[in-house]
């Protein structure tokens, strides 16, 4: 094996569009901050928790690969790890999310004995452990993205394997409490919008979304590089499992979404159909419809297909819709919180993907170019090249 | 004592799966087509050793799933909207009921998948089978232990008892051994 650098500093067009569209979004957000700051708050929540699921992710994936053992994807982990170690910086979106909390969470506002339904959850909902609790998020998550690249580069360097037990100790710790992270972040920045409303499921619903969203990421990735001329190690047969995973999350995407839909449409009880209520008003109504053929009923024939999973061309078109559908799936989450009456695109939602995306796109491409572009000294790396499935 | 017997094949035995594989691979470019290999355990990658392509098997089953989701869509659809068109837990006698049947659905469609994969499994094996000539072969008995058997049958066009006998012998095969039926 030959060591592969992606060469950053040639990467020229991707960076000049990338710093254009990220100034240009940043530019559309302060504009937007002095005009219209409710609509960039729920702008910004849509577009940071976009990215964060994509991130996160990422990182469950690699937390699965170790906590497995798992061979097949040692080629591509360190994409996924160049992706996972953003989620420092992703966390930084948060700060404008904590700034106009006030008009993003509406149990912000409220003193304690006006509303005794708040004031029952004031153990939970209440600044301080808000607060409190997004930083352990942020500690948990970029603690675990950044042990695991460090101790997979460090590998690359002096070649220990006993660097891949403590990766499997690692990941094994790191599910529960990512888990956990991931739940309790859901239930924090987007079921908090409505602090009525709740759903058992609705942690999973969001991981089910960051899980196949992220590997569909991967396979964009993947196939970019490899159009550059890198990681031609990776046949056909690892797109196939890639192909596998996203038919898999696709599947258990719906399956989420329909469980927590069924049971509180079939019970029918005021405190629970506010949410689907609230999303099937007007023009929300068809975006809702959108999202459930777009994110599961298109793609699930598609990926059924053997021949499709492995035609990088193919699979790469759906994995790009799934990106975007996960983005639909985001915004009919936080949205309707705003816009009410139905459906009313905003220029800043497209500036705050914008700033949020440019930035995490360029460090994400200069830190591609700072290590091996596959984990060249990982005992299964031969594995993983004579992959067969 | 003269043997009235007809011949099933030619039988050889190799000493680890990767011989096993190897003379599989030289087999399949040899242009045999009526063969098999048994071992005590599955050989990742035998199915492209041995040139066997793709299976019909995703095939039945996709049809199997189909008729269960068809038969579902039947079976909710006319009693629930068309026959008894009865007004239930206060949901609508429309479509926009649809996601109560939903379950069954699903459910009905994994069943007739998955009946469809076990019965296609049996029918493309040809199981259950009682008898097979591979067993009169004494050696043959170690193939649920630590032999690896490969066995032309005498029903290949390209079977010749001496010219078969010497190409096993050529790629690796021990005691080639003629089994009768």
């Amino acid at each position: 094996m030959q060591p592969e650098v992606f060469d950053s500093k040639h990467a020229g067009i991707p960076y000049l569009i990338l710093a254009a569209t990220g100034v240009a979004g940043i530019v559309g957000c302060v504009i937007g901050a002095m005009m219209d700051g409710r609509q960039l708050a729920f702008s910004w929540l849509f577009a940071f928790i976009y990215f964060f699921t994509l991130c996160a992710g990422c990182l469950f994936w690699i937390l699965v690969h170790h906590a497995t053992d798992a061979a097949w994807s040692v080629l591509v982990r360190r994409v996924l790890e160049n992706v996972a170690s953003l989620i420092p910086v992703c966390f930084l979106g948060i700060i404008p999310v904590l700034i106009y909390a006030p008009f993003l969470f509406h149990w912000w506002n409220l003193a304690p004995g006006e509303d005794p339904l708040l004031d029952a959850k004031r153990g939970y909902l209440n600044h301080t452990f808000f607060i409190v609790r997004t930083l352990l998020y942020f500690f948990i998550l970029s603690g675990v993205a950044l042990v695991l690249k460090r101790l997979s580069t460090r590998q690359d360097g002096d070649g220990n394997t006993w660097n891949s037990v403590y990766m499997r100790k690692i990941a094994v710790a790191g599910i529960p409490l990512f888990a956990l992270s991931l739940t309790f972040g859901a239930f924090d920045w987007l079921m908090g919008l409505d602090y009525h409303w709740f759903s058992t499921m609705w942690g999973v619903y969001i991981f089910a979304g960051a899980a196949g969203s992220s590997m569909s990421l991967l396979v964009l990735l993947v196939t970019g590089l490899r159009r550059k001329g890198y990681l031609s190690c990776v046949t056909m047969e690892h797109y196939h499992i890639m192909g596998k995973l996203m038919l898999a999350f696709c599947v258990f995407w719906a399956y989420i979404g329909f469980s927590q839909y069924m049971l509180i449409w079939y019970a029918d009880m005021p405190e629970e159909t506010s949410y689907f209520l609230r999303r099937n008003v007007a023009s929300w109504n068809a975006l809702s419809i959108f999202l459930v053929c777009g994110r599961f009923f298109i793609p699930f024939p598609l990926l059924l297909l053997q021949g499709l999973k492995k035609n990088p061309k193919h699979l790469c078109m759906v994995a790009g819709w799934i990106v975007f559908m996960q983005a639909v799936d985001m915004y009919i989450i936080v949205m309707p919180m705003l816009h009410q009456r139905g459906f009313r695109p905003h220029i800043l939602d497209l500036c705050t993907l914008a700033a949020i995306g440019s930035v995490l796109g360029l460090l994400f491409l200069k830190g591609l170019g700072k290590y091996n572009l596959i984990p060249l000294r990982d005992p299964r790396l031969k594995e993983s090249l004579e992959l067969t499935n | 004592m003269p043997e009235y017997r007809k011949i099933h094949g030619l039988g050889a035995e190799f000493p680890t799966a990767a011989a096993l594989f190897h003379a599989a691979e030289k087999t399949r470019d040899k242009g045999f087509k009526r063969w098999d290999v048994h071992s005590p355990f599955p050989i990742h990658g035998m199915d492209q050793a041995m040139g066997l392509g793709k299976s019909w098997l995703s095939a039945v089953v996709l049809l199997g799933g189909l008729t269960g989701l068809f038969t579902a869509v039947v079976l909710e659809g006319y009693p629930s909207l068309i026959e008894y068109p009865v007004v239930v837990h206060g949901k609508p006698v429309t479509w926009a009921t649809v996601p109560a049947f939903f379950p069954i659905f699903f459910e009905l469609t994994i069943l007739f998948s998955a009946f469809s994969a076990v019965g296609a499994l049996l029918v493309f094996n040809q199981l259950p089978k009682w008898y097979h000539p591979l067993f009169n072969w004494e050696r043959f008995t170690r193939v649920t232990d630590d032999g690896f058997f490969l066995v032309i049958e005498a029903r290949d066009p390209k079977f010749s008892e001496a010219s078969t006998r010497q190409f096993l012998e050529e790629i690796g095969g021990m005691h080639v051994t003629l089994v009768h039926d």
